[in-house]
């Protein structure tokens, strides 16, 4: 579905590439883009789009290459609803849903025919003839939804989908996104930095920081990788002896009175037992610590954590 | 609380048609025909339309009156008129079209500029030589479309009521309307050059009218200092009034055929390019 091999994108005169060495390859399905400002998520949208030439390497999206001629025409079968506004104030629902189903390809009538049902199939039948301008957050939003969906792509792309909604709105907007998923069959990649909201809807995830590539597989797979975090409570706080001989365990990532977040060295569980004892140090408890996605985030965001992949 | 569709259709038959455009065109004048600017101004300009084929029509009444039959040769006699007249033919309605092209004009890349909307039409099968070509297309189309009444409309009625021998001269579309290209031309590049650099619609209107009376005033300040009236070129107020005068063989046009092409082609080519570098995708930060 989408391809890259060490691909590099470079704005012009700009001293160090936005995207950098980036070797991907996602399948179908709904794809959580993660990563926090300056990552270079927009910069990923914009090269997916084909509007960012790439400066080395190669891509290739729903089977057309990166950078040519034929990038432009691929835009017809690609949705992308924006992070912000985008809407055309002064126009109603209807009319601008309609224009960007023209933009896209379909004739005039087929457009104002599928406005009427991506409007419908939104929740916004009745409110569709007001100008947007009147319109609530959540009502904006689906209307960038439904933009993005009326001709039916094969590729989405959404950008903050939930942003500035209620837990309700939230709610709703994350279910239209498995429906359309579901309903027509088009991949999805969401951008988002709630975890919550990719967590939800995700079946693979890629993490980016710094134009560089940090995570990336299935959220399964990811979750796997992190099978060797354990956190390790002790009755007492550790003594400074103790505290030095830790890192025998594996690596210390966090220490916080009297608890310890180790990446185990080892999967032998008797171990952290067996090293207690010999230090004199009473463990109390020994909890897995990898069932979170956050974990996932917050590890691969970590300096100089080389990028892990869990792809099938 | 909305009713959502239980399932969404599937998509509607038929082949992709890339034509941005046609359809980028169309929606704006989608969105003229929607406004309030619009809707006032096409009553202003039918209304000027109007008054113009009645002065004509009356002034054809009183002269004949009950010699009706004779009337073509009256007409002759009484509206025998030169190319001023010809040329006046586009008055006041060209000056008057500089505020609408401001007014319409000046947000058409300003609105795309201030709601984020250009990011979303890149994102669409759109290149932004397609983008700016619509909007120029447009910007130019809309002069043209109400000036060219004001060239036609005269002329049908005076072949109406007078046939060869009528004020108009019967060649007359053949002179003004390859005058009103590039009077249009002219009006719609300084419009989208205009409104590229401005963030608003209501800046842009500014920026146009800004654009328009700063050129009128600096062309004034040099005709003044130098006494050359070809400085005169570079006010597109002037240059609008030059081009049918021209193409009418007026005796004594506001200045000859070298300043206004050369004015005209500079603020075209200007404009465009402004447009042009305000538009390129690198400015569209998704």
């Amino acid at each position: 579905m989408i391809r890259f091999d060490h691909l590099e994108v470079r704005y012009p005169g700009a001293p160090r590439p936005a995207l950098r060495d980036l070797t991907l390859d996602l399948q179908a399905g709904v794809v959580g883009l993660l990563g926090p400002n300056g990552a270079g998520k927009s910069t990923l949208l914009k090269a997916l789009l084909g509007l960012l030439t790439p400066s080395s390497g190669r891509g290739e999206v729903l089977g057309v290459a990166l950078g040519t001629e034929a990038a432009a025409r691929l835009r017809a079968r690609i949705g992308y609803m924006p992070e912000y506004d985008a809407l055309i104030e002064d126009t109603s629902a209807y009319h601008q849903v309609a224009f960007w189903g023209e933009l896209s390809g379909l004739s005039s009538e087929n457009a104002r025919d599928r406005a009427h049902e991506v409007l419908y199939f939104v929740g916004l039948d009745e409110a569709r003839y007001r100008p947007v301008s009147g319109y609530s957050t959540g009502m904006r939003q689906r209307v960038k939804l439904a933009q993005a969906i009326v001709h039916s792509p094969e590729l989405l792309f959404l950008d903050e989908p939930t942003n500035g909604l209620d837990p309700e709105g939230r709610q709703r907007m994350l279910d239209l996104v498995l429906r359309v998923r579901r309903e027509l069959g088009a991949t999805v990649i969401l951008a988002s930095h709630l975890l919550t909201d990719v967590e939800r809807v995700a079946d693979q995830l890629v993490i980016l920081d710094k134009g560089e590539l940090k995570a990336a597989g299935t959220v399964e797979n990811l979750r796997k990788l992190l099978a060797h975090r354990y956190e390790l409570r002790f009755l007492e706080p550790l003594t400074p002896e103790q505290e030095i001989a830790l890192p025998e365990l594996g690596i210390v990532l966090e220490a916080r009175q009297g608890r310890y977040d180790l990446e185990l060295a080892e999967l032998d569980l008797s171990r952290p037992f067996t090293w207690a004892v010999q230090r004199g140090a009473t463990l109390v408890q020994l909890t897995p610590r990898h069932d979170r996605l956050d974990e996932v985030l917050i590890r691969a965001l970590q300096p100089a954590t080389p990028a892990m992949t869990g792809a099938n | 609380m909305p009713i959502y569709a239980p399932t969404l259709p599937p998509r509607p038959e038929g082949e992709v048609q890339i034509r941005p455009l046609l359809v980028l065109f169309r929606f704006e004048w989608q969105r003229l025909q929607r406004t309030k600017v619009g809707r006032f101004f096409g009553f202003i300009f039918v209304g000027m339309f109007l008054t113009k084929l009645i002065y004509i029509y009356v002034r054809y009444l009183l002269e004949t009156q009950a010699a009706l039959k004779e009337a073509q040769n009256f007409t002759n006699k009484i509206f025998a008129q030169g190319a001023h007249f010809q040329a006046g033919l586009l008055d006041p309605a060209s000056y008057l079209l500089w505020f609408l092209v401001a007014m319409v004009g000046g947000g058409l890349i300003a609105r795309d500029t201030l709601h984020r909307v250009r990011p979303l039409i890149y994102a669409h099968p759109v290149r932004p030589r397609d983008y700016l070509l619509a909007k120029l297309g447009f910007a130019t189309a809309l002069p043209f479309v109400i000036l060219l009444p004001y060239v036609l409309g005269p002329w049908l009625l005076s072949l109406l009521i007078a046939g060869a021998k009528g004020p108009v001269w019967v060649t007359l579309p053949l002179n003004l309307i390859p005058a009103i290209l590039p009077m249009s031309l002219l009006m719609g590049s300084l419009a989208v050059g205009a409104s590229s650099l401005a963030g608003t619609p209501r800046s842009g209107i500014a920026w146009v009218l800004g654009v328009v009376l700063g050129a009128s005033a600096v062309a004034g300040m040099l005709h003044g200092l130098t006494d050359n009236v070809q400085f005169m070129a570079l006010n597109p107020i002037v240059l609008c009034l030059a081009w049918p005068q021209l193409m009418c063989g007026v005796e004594r046009p506001v200045f000859g055929w070298g300043a206004t092409i050369l004015g005209t082609t500079a603020h075209v080519v200007l404009w465009i390019e402004v447009a042009r570098r305000r538009t390129l995708p690198s400015e569209a930060v998704l």
